[in-house]
C-alpha cells in the first residue's frame, strides 16, 4: 500500500510514540474513556490529542445550516472531553464539525491533522440481542489511513 | 394487468360476475394461476406498453385494473389506461402506503393491500372469541 | 440549486459529474457497488444508497429542499413515480424525466412532468432530418408550452403546391413562420406562393401536428 499522506512517522523503535491522535467524541461514557485512554498513550511520545465532535446534518437542511441546539450540545460534549483529559493531566484541543456523515468527517479530519492514531470509544450495546459495531466506527475502521484503536466498554 | 395470485383471483371473480376479461402478464407461467375454466383473453406482454394494451383490447375496455406487485408499474399502467385510452374505470393496487396516498391525491382509484391486510389481521387478533 | 437525481447509471452519473461543480447534487442509487463507484469518483456527499421512489428515502434525501428532481433510470415507471411523488408530496418546483419508450412522452407531459428527454426521439429526429423527405419533422420542443417547431417539406403532389399562403387551411394552433424556396428563406406573407420541394418551418401545438402535416403535404383528395 502506498502511503500518500505525509504523516508524523513514528520511528520503528518507538512504535507507540504516536504524535497526533484523534478522538471522536459523542458524549457517551465510551468516548470520554477513549479520551483518557488516548491521553495516556500520547504521553509516551508527547503527542497531541485532538478531540472532534461531528454534527450530522440531515439532507433536508443545507450543510452549513445554523444548528444552534446541536452546536450548543456539541460544545458541552467538547468541554466534557477536555475535563476527561484533565483527569489524566493532559491538554486536548477540540473541534466541532458539521458534515453529512460522521464516519467520513472523522477520517477526513484525521487526514488533515496527519493523525497517526484514531481512538474510538464503543459502548457495549446489543440493539437486536447481539453486540454490533455501529455505523460510524465501522466506517472509520474501513477507511482510516492510520492505525485505529477501538475501546469497547465492558459488557454489563 | 398482472396474473399473480391477486390478479388471477380478481379476474376469476369478475368473470363470474359476467364481465369480459383480458389479463396481461410478462411471464407466461403466471397464467397458471388461472383455473382451466377461465374463458378470458390471456395476453403475454407488458401492460405499461401502449401497443400491448391495444392488443389486449384497451381501446374498447370499460375498466382497467393494475394488479402487479410493482407500485410504479401499476401507477404508470393505470395512468396510460386513463389518459391515453380514456378507459372510464381505472384502479390500481399500490403497496407502499405513502405512494398510495400520493396517487389517491392525484385522483387515482387505489387499494393499499398493506393497510387492508394489517387492518383485517388486527381485527382478527383483537376479537375476543374465535 | 439543490438537485436530486434518481439513478446512478451512466446517465445519472455523468449528469451529476457535470452539475456538481456549480450545484448541490445528490444521486440516489439502489446498487451498492454503483454507490461505491460514484462515491469514489465524486465524493460520498453526492451519492446515497436507496430506492429513489420510496418516500422514506426521499425524506432522507431532503426532497423537501430540492429545487429540481431528475429521473434518469432505465425504467419509465420508476422515472414517472419519482417525478410525480416529488412534485405531489414535496412540491419540488421542477421535474425532469428520462423517457425510454418514446410513446410515453406525451403522457408524461400531460401528467405534469416539466421536461422529458427521450434519447430515442432525439435520435429519430436526427435520422429523419437525413432522409430525403418524410413529411413533418419535429425540430425542437418548446417546453412548458406543449408546442414544437417543425419542418415540413412540400411534396410535388401536395394540394398546397401553387397555392398562396392566404389560401392554406391551417389547423388552430399552427403558425407558418418561414418558407424556404430553393435554399432561400423568406418570411411568408399572405401572397407568398408555395412551391414543390419548399421547406416550411412552422410552430404548432403538439396536438395539431398531424392535422398540419396533412393540410400541407397531402395530395388533393
Amino acid at each position: 500500500m502506498i502511503n500518500v499522506f505525509s504523516r508524523h512517522e513514528k520511528s520503528k523503535e518507538e512504535p507507540l510514540a504516536f504524535k497526533s491522535l484523534l478522538v471522536p467524541v459523542d458524549g457517551s461514557e465510551a468516548s470520554l474513556m477513549a479520551v483518557e485512554f488516548a491521553c495516556n498513550i500520547a504521553r509516551r511520545g508527547r503527542g497531541k490529542v485532538h478531540v472532534v465532535h461531528v454534527i450530522e446534518v440531515r439532507r433536508a437542511l443545507r450543510l452549513d445550516a445554523d444548528l444552534t441546539d446541536e452546536a450548543q450540545r456539541g460544545e458541552e460534549i467538547l468541554t466534557q472531553a477536555e475535563m476527561a483529559a484533565r483527569r489524566q493531566d493532559y491538554e486536548v484541543d477540540g473541534e466541532l464539525l458539521q458534515a453529512r456523515d460522521a464516519g467520513h468527517a472523522i477520517v477526513d479530519e484525521a487526514i488533515e491533522r496527519n493523525a497517526d492514531l484514531i481512538v474510538i470509544g464503543v459502548p457495549y450495546r446489543r440493539p437486536f440481542g447481539e453486540f454490533e459495531l455501529s455505523r460510524v466506527p465501522t466506517q472509520v475502521m474501513k477507511t482510516a489511513p492510520c492505525e485505529v484503536v477501538l475501546l469497547r466498554m465492558p459488557a454489563e | 394487468m398482472g396474473c399473480g395470485r391477486l390478479g388471477a383471483e380478481l379476474a376469476v371473480m369478475l368473470e363470474a360476475d359476467g364481465h369480459e376479461i383480458a389479463i396481461l402478464d410478462v411471464d407466461k407461467y403466471a397464467f397458471g394461476h388461472l383455473p382451466p375454466e377461465f374463458k378470458g383473453q390471456k395476453v403475454l406482454g407488458d401492460g405499461t406498453d401502449q401497443d400491448t394494451l391495444r392488443r389486449a383490447g384497451a381501446e374498447r375496455a370499460d375498466a382497467f385494473v393494475a394488479a402487479t406487485r410493482g407500485d410504479n408499474r401499476n401507477a404508470l399502467a393505470a395512468q396510460v389506461a386513463k389518459h391515453v385510452f380514456q378507459i372510464k374505470r381505472v384502479g390500481s393496487v399500490i403497496f407502499d402506503p405513502i405512494r398510495e396516498e400520493v396517487y389517491r391525491g392525484l385522483g387515482m382509484r387505489t387499494i393499499n393491500p398493506t393497510k387492508l391486510e394489517a387492518g383485517l389481521l388486527r381485527e382478527s387478533i383483537e376479537r375476543e372469541d374465535e | 440549486m439543490f438537485i436530486i437525481v434518481a439513478g446512478a447509471g451512466k446517465v445519472g452519473y455523468h449528469l451529476a459529474r457535470a452539475l456538481v461543480a456549480d450545484h448541490e447534487v445528490l444521486v440516489i442509487e439502489q446498487d451498492p457497488d454503483r454507490v461505491d463507484f460514484v462515491a469514489a469518483e465524486l465524493g460520498t456527499d453526492v451519492i446515497m444508497l436507496g430506492d429513489a421512489c420510496d418516500a422514506a428515502t426521499m425524506e432522507l434525501a431532503g426532497m423537501e429542499r430540492a429545487d429540481l428532481a431528475v429521473a434518469t433510470t432505465g425504467d419509465d415507471e420508476d422515472n414517472l413515480t419519482f417525478c410525480q411523488v416529488s412534485k405531489a408530496r414535496y412540491d419540488v418546483p421542477r421535474t425532469v424525466a428520462r423517457i425510454n419508450n418514446p410513446q410515453n412522452e406525451t403522457l408524461f407531459k400531460q401528467l405534469g412532468i416539466d421536461s422529458t428527454v427521450s434519447a430515442t426521439n432525439l435520435i429519430l429526429g436526427h435520422i429523419e432530418q437525413e432522409l430525403p423527405w418524410r413529411g413533418l419533422i419535429p425540430l425542437m420542443t418548446l417546453t412548458g408550452l406543449d408546442m414544437e417547431i417543425v419542418e415540413i417539406r412540400v411534396p410535388r403532389e401536395a394540394v398546397t403546391v401553387g397555392k398562396q399562403v392566404k389560401q392554406l387551411l391551417l389547423p388552430q394552433g399552427a403558425l407558418l413562420c418561414l418558407v424556404i424556396s430553393e435554399g432561400t428563406p423568406r418570411l411568408p406573407t399572405p401572397e407568398t406562393m408555395i412551391h414543390a420541394d419548399d421547406i416550411l418551418l412552422a410552430v404548432a401545438s403538439i396536438e395539431s401536428e398531424e392535422a398540419l402535416r396533412s393540410a400541407l403535404t397531402e395530395p388533393p383528395s
